[in-house]
């Protein structure tokens, strides 16, 4: 599910601001539990991606442990694309979730 | 959306150069988030060791990561191709024979699709060379009877003055005459005897300027130049002629030429690369005002009649207005000139014809020509494709091991089919190149060849404007060729080799072993398929090329070398024109000089075959539907042409010069209308001008059988009829003994008697003019046939050559083993070159059967008694050809599998089993 992905890397982001690959993908891992179970490897696949389209920037800096790492922040054009897509899930899962209640 | 699509490509493109920095930027951010879960381990009370492993394991595969973000980073299959590609080098270098085989392999195939296509480009594509020429068109007659040719672009100059009067969708309407031939004295020889025969087109003022044709010396006709008659004797040259004759004088401005008598001052030379508009490739000698029409074609009008159709015209669209548009409110035009002028209109339609170098390129006869020589040429590229197939076939085979091991690391199958197509097409792509390299050449000796027989057949000097060189459309058939032909011969063995059983071939190392032969069904197809399609292109060529050698031979049956061909034009008044050609006729009778002199339909200069109805008598009576080749003949005329008169006697002069309705008939015709019979005395009656009105006619004499109509075949049955008194023909000349004195008296006589016939005059040898073209072009004809058959023979001859070759490689060790149990050398080699030769002998029966489909095919063509027998009276099953070819393939075949077989068997058996 590579759109589920890329929307929560971008929900993310647009809660939390700026923040490294690390912390993006405990923040995942924190939400979903156990449900998502992933190899935090995929992450790196999406944020390029995420990248690519213009929807975050990835700028190097300083953690608090004064280590270098990538922290992406989310731009304008994602928080666009954040809306438009939240709201395509939603009708999505609306129209999936009265289908499996009618089934 | 569109947005990040573009955003992403962008990237992508920025990242292309960019990897190593990228990758080491992603290693920095991966090692620190393995620190950062380890960190996070040990927090929770792993011990160091176990942190680190569980961190690297929570991040599953950091090279994979790696990979995958590398992957996402950047066009992979660009990447990949480049690798591919790389690879590929890396392969053929390894092999370079195998490399070399297959790019001269299908350089032979696309090259001569190419030179085709290249011949079909100049002839059918290419523009006029004239400004904007995706504009001009070419207005073209449709008849309601439906005859197709040049006369199509026929139309009268008051249609044209009309048309240009009333339209409003052409920015320039253009006339032009159909070239007319002159007779000239060239300036610096103003001695009359030195008059030369010059080809002349007429045009209207605006023709050089409409067509944004400039000069290379002088000035171009000005637009009111066409306007009052006879005032403005100026000419524009044409650069070859310029060269050719006038060895590119720069002083020739102003100097004057003596056309027919008249002095023209010459204004301007056109520059080279304006070579005309006409229909046919050869370049007019200069361009004249149509106002000087009476000058040209002395004591003819052609301005004033409205039916009198001698111009083509050429129009260029204003811009922003469609073909369609312009088409209808032509057609509207040319209907409201026929209604108001022309009282016996044939006209059914109008349309615009897009230019290009040849006219009538829509001709339904000259599409199915392209198509039937473009079938051919696409068949020896299928057998080039399908050997270089069976090779990368037997190759994949061979590297199964490299394959198998990359597919167990784990390589996708689709990415291993497209590393072995990128192979096949990286080869075809050299081999497109080199193709494009002989279609060069070869087109180059086209051109040469073809005007050869141009020369042959109009005679003289001239210059020949079709273009050969390659241009943008054939650089880019030739590059769409290639890959198309890489693609398509490629995957299937790419597919093929990469099955995915075969990734078993890792653990089984001795799979060839014990198996049962089998072919496998592409490469059994492959060859039939290779080996039919040759059978078929040796037996049609086989068949044409015996049929033209008889050509070199063929006898027409008749006098041709002594006996010349006058044509002239009387003129269109009908009344003058008989006079005239009378007149001639019994001048020329009356010369001393030539042994013997008469007139009639000549001979091999095209067919006439009216309806005809034969009335038979004796046992079978009644009237009987037949056809046959009719011609005119004077009284003279048999004798004259040396075909003797077997029974009855020739016309007599008063029939002949009154027309009476008597013939002499071919003995074929009296085989075939009265087989058995006395045929004097016999009647029929022909349809003579399609019209429904019978004439009846008497059989007065039965001549022998000759190829009257063309050298290709005996007439199946020919009526000579006394000649229509109302009608001009050729005059047949017996020159005898002393042919100069004989033509000096002839070309004496006709200047006595009608000087204005002379320009336009034509004294043909028939031996030269008629015949010997026939015979060249034959010979073209039969070495492109043979060219290609060789071709393909050779290719199918090493398609199974390299296919026996690895099959026996494969089985060596079997072969060995079977050897060191005592088994005969013979015997082994029986089995393997007749298992090898089991697809070879289907495609022959199926190519075999093709071949007498295609004969068949060319064979129910001769129905009509007048069209030509390519053939020469080769019969279309003709065994000698069928077995002969037959024979020589199976023997290039057995050679081809024997080869490899015999050196199989010739491996010490130890050294065989240790093969591997």
């Amino acid at each position: 599910m590579q759109g589920t992905l890329d929307l929560m890397i971008l929900r993310t982001l647009a809660t939390l601001g700026a923040r490294h690959s690390y912390a993006i993908a405990t923040r995942l891992e924190q939400v979903s539990g156990e449900l998502l179970k992933v190899n935090q490897g995929t992450l790196y696949p999406a944020l390029v991606r995420l990248e690519e389209n213009g929807w975050i920037k990835g700028s190097w800096g300083k953690t608090e442990t004064n280590r270098e790492a990538k922290y992406y922040a989310i731009t304008r054009a994602g928080l666009r694309a954040l809306n438009e897509e939240t709201e395509r899930w939603r009708q999505m899962s609306g129209v999936v979730d009265k289908l499996l209640e009618e089934g | 959306m569109m947005r990040a699509l573009l955003m992403r490509m962008m990237a992508k493109v920025r990242n292309l150069g960019r990897g190593r920095r990228a990758d080491e930027e992603v290693e920095r951010e991966i090692a620190l988030h393995v620190a950062l879960l380890e960190e996070e381990y040990q927090r929770q009370g792993m011990p160091p060791e176990e942190a680190h492993t569980a961190a690297r394991r929570k991040l599953g595969g950091v090279e994979q990561a790696k990979q995958a973000h590398r992957d996402q980073r950047s066009w992979m299959w660009l990447e990949q191709t480049r690798q591919d590609v790389r690879q590929a080098f890396r392969t053929f270098a390894r092999n370079p024979g195998f490399a070399v085989v297959a790019v001269a392999t299908l350089a032979a195939g696309i090259g001569v699709n190419t030179t085709i296509f290249t011949a079909y480009n100049a002839v059918a594509l290419k523009p006029l060379p004239v400004a904007d020429p995706g504009r001009v068109v070419r207005l073209e007659r449709w008849f309601v009877h439906g005859w197709l040719g040049d006369m199509q672009y026929g139309f009268s100059w008051q249609e044209y003055e009309y048309c240009r009067e009333h339209e409003d969708v052409f920015s320039d309407l253009v006339a032009t005459s159909w070239p007319v031939k002159v007779l000239a004295v060239l300036p610096g020889e103003m001695n009359a005897a030195q008059q030369k025969t010059l080809q002349a087109q007429m045009v209207s003022g605006n023709y050089f300027r409409s067509f944004g044709v400039g000069t290379r010396l002088g000035r171009t006709f000005g637009p009111d130049e066409d306007g009052a008659a006879g005032a403005n004797p100026v000419v524009v040259l044409s650069y070859a002629f310029w060269q050719r004759e006038m060895h590119s004088d720069t002083g020739v401005v102003g100097s004057l030429i003596k056309i027919n008598g008249k002095e023209f001052s010459v204004v301007g030379v056109a520059p080279q690369e304006f070579t005309g508009t006409s229909l046919l490739p050869r370049v007019p000698d200069f361009w004249v005002p149509v106002s000087m029409q009476a000058q040209i074609v002395p004591g003819e009008d052609w301005l004033h009649e409205p039916a009198d159709q001698r111009f083509q015209i050429l129009g260029r669209v204003k811009p922003g207005i469609g073909l369609k548009a312009a088409g209808a409110e032509t057609v509207g035009l040319i209907e409201q000139f026929s209604k108001t002028f022309v009282t016996r209109d044939s006209t059914r339609t109008v349309t615009l014809e897009r230019t290009a170098f040849f006219g009538n390129t829509d001709d339904p006869r000259f599409e199915a020509g392209v198509a039937a020589l473009m079938l051919i040429v696409a068949m020896v590229l299928f057998v080039a494709g399908a050997n270089v197939a069976n090779m990368l076939l037997a190759r994949g085979a061979t590297r199964q091991r490299e394959i198998g091991v990359r597919l167990a690391l784990g390589a996708s199958r689709s990415r291993v089919v497209r590393q072995l197509v990128t192979e096949s097409v990286l080869l075809s792509v050299m081999g497109g190149a080199a193709g494009l390299g002989l279609a060069i050449v070869a087109s180059r000796l086209l051109r040469v060849g073809v005007a050869q027989i141009l020369t042959a057949q109009l005679g003289g000097d001239f210059a020949f404007s079709l273009n050969l060189n390659p241009d943008a459309r054939v650089l880019t058939y030739a590059v769409v060729l290639s890959v198309l032909a890489g693609v398509v011969f490629g995957l299937s063995p790419a597919l093929q080799c990469t099955r995915p059983e075969l990734a078993t071939s890792l653990r089984d190392e001795s799979m060839a072993f014990g198996r049962k032969l089998r072919w496998s069904h592409l490469r059994s197809l492959l060859i039939g398929g290779q080996v039919a399609v040759s059978m078929l292109l040796l037996t049609c060529s086989g068949l044409l090329v015996r049929g033209l050698m008889r050509a070199q031979y063929a006898d027409p049956g008749f006098e041709t070398r002594r006996v010349f061909l006058l044509l002239a034009d009387y003129g269109d008044d009908h009344a003058t024109a008989v006079a005239r050609f009378q007149r001639l006729v019994t001048r020329l009778e009356a010369v001393p000089g030539p042994a013997s002199a008469a007139y009639g339909r000549g001979p091999m200069m095209g067919t006439w075959s009216p309806p005809m109805i034969v009335k038979r008598t004796g046992a079978v009576e009644g009237e009987q539907r037949e056809r046959a080749l009719a011609s005119y003949a004077s009284e003279n005329y048999l004798h004259t042409l040396g075909i003797a008169l077997l029974r009855g006697r020739d016309f007599t002069r008063q029939e002949s010069a009154t027309g009476a309705h008597v013939a002499v008939i071919s003995e074929s015709a009296v085989r075939r209308f009265w087989p058995g019979e006395d045929p004097l005395g016999k009647r029929f009656t022909l349809d003579l001008h399609f019209d429904g009105k019978l004439t009846d006619f008497e059989v007065v004499g039965m001549a022998k059988d000759v190829r009257f109509t063309n050298l290709t075949r005996v007439d199946p049955a020919h009526v000579y009829l006394a000649p229509d008194p109302a009608l001009q023909y050729p005059i047949l000349i017996d020159v005898g003994a002393n042919q100069e004195a004989a033509l000096a008296a002839v070309w004496k006589t006709v200047k006595d008697s009608d000087a204005n016939l002379m320009p336009d005059m034509a004294l043909w040898n028939m031996e030269t003019m008629l015949v010997h073209p026939q015979r060249t072009l034959a010979r073209v004809m039969a070495m492109f046939a043979l060219g290609l058959a060789l071709l393909a023979v050779s290719l199918a001859g090493v398609g199974i050559y390299g296919v026996m070759a690895y099959v026996v490689s494969q089985r060596t060790k079997e072969i060995g083993v079977q050897m060191a149990l005592g088994a005969r050398a013979g015997d082994v080699l029986r089995s393997v070159a007749l298992w090898g030769l089991r697809p070879v002998v289907v495609g022959m029966a199926a190519g075999l059967g093709c071949g007498a489909a295609a004969s068949a095919v060319l064979h129910s063509t001769l129905a009509f008694p007048g069209s030509s027998d390519f053939l020469y009276g080769v019969r279309f099953y003709d065994p000698w050809t069928f077995a002969g070819i037959t024979c020589f393939l199976v023997g290039v075949s057995m050679v081809a599998s024997l080869v490899p077989a015999v050196r199989a068997v010739r491996v010490d058996p130890m050294v065989a089993l240790r093969y591997e």
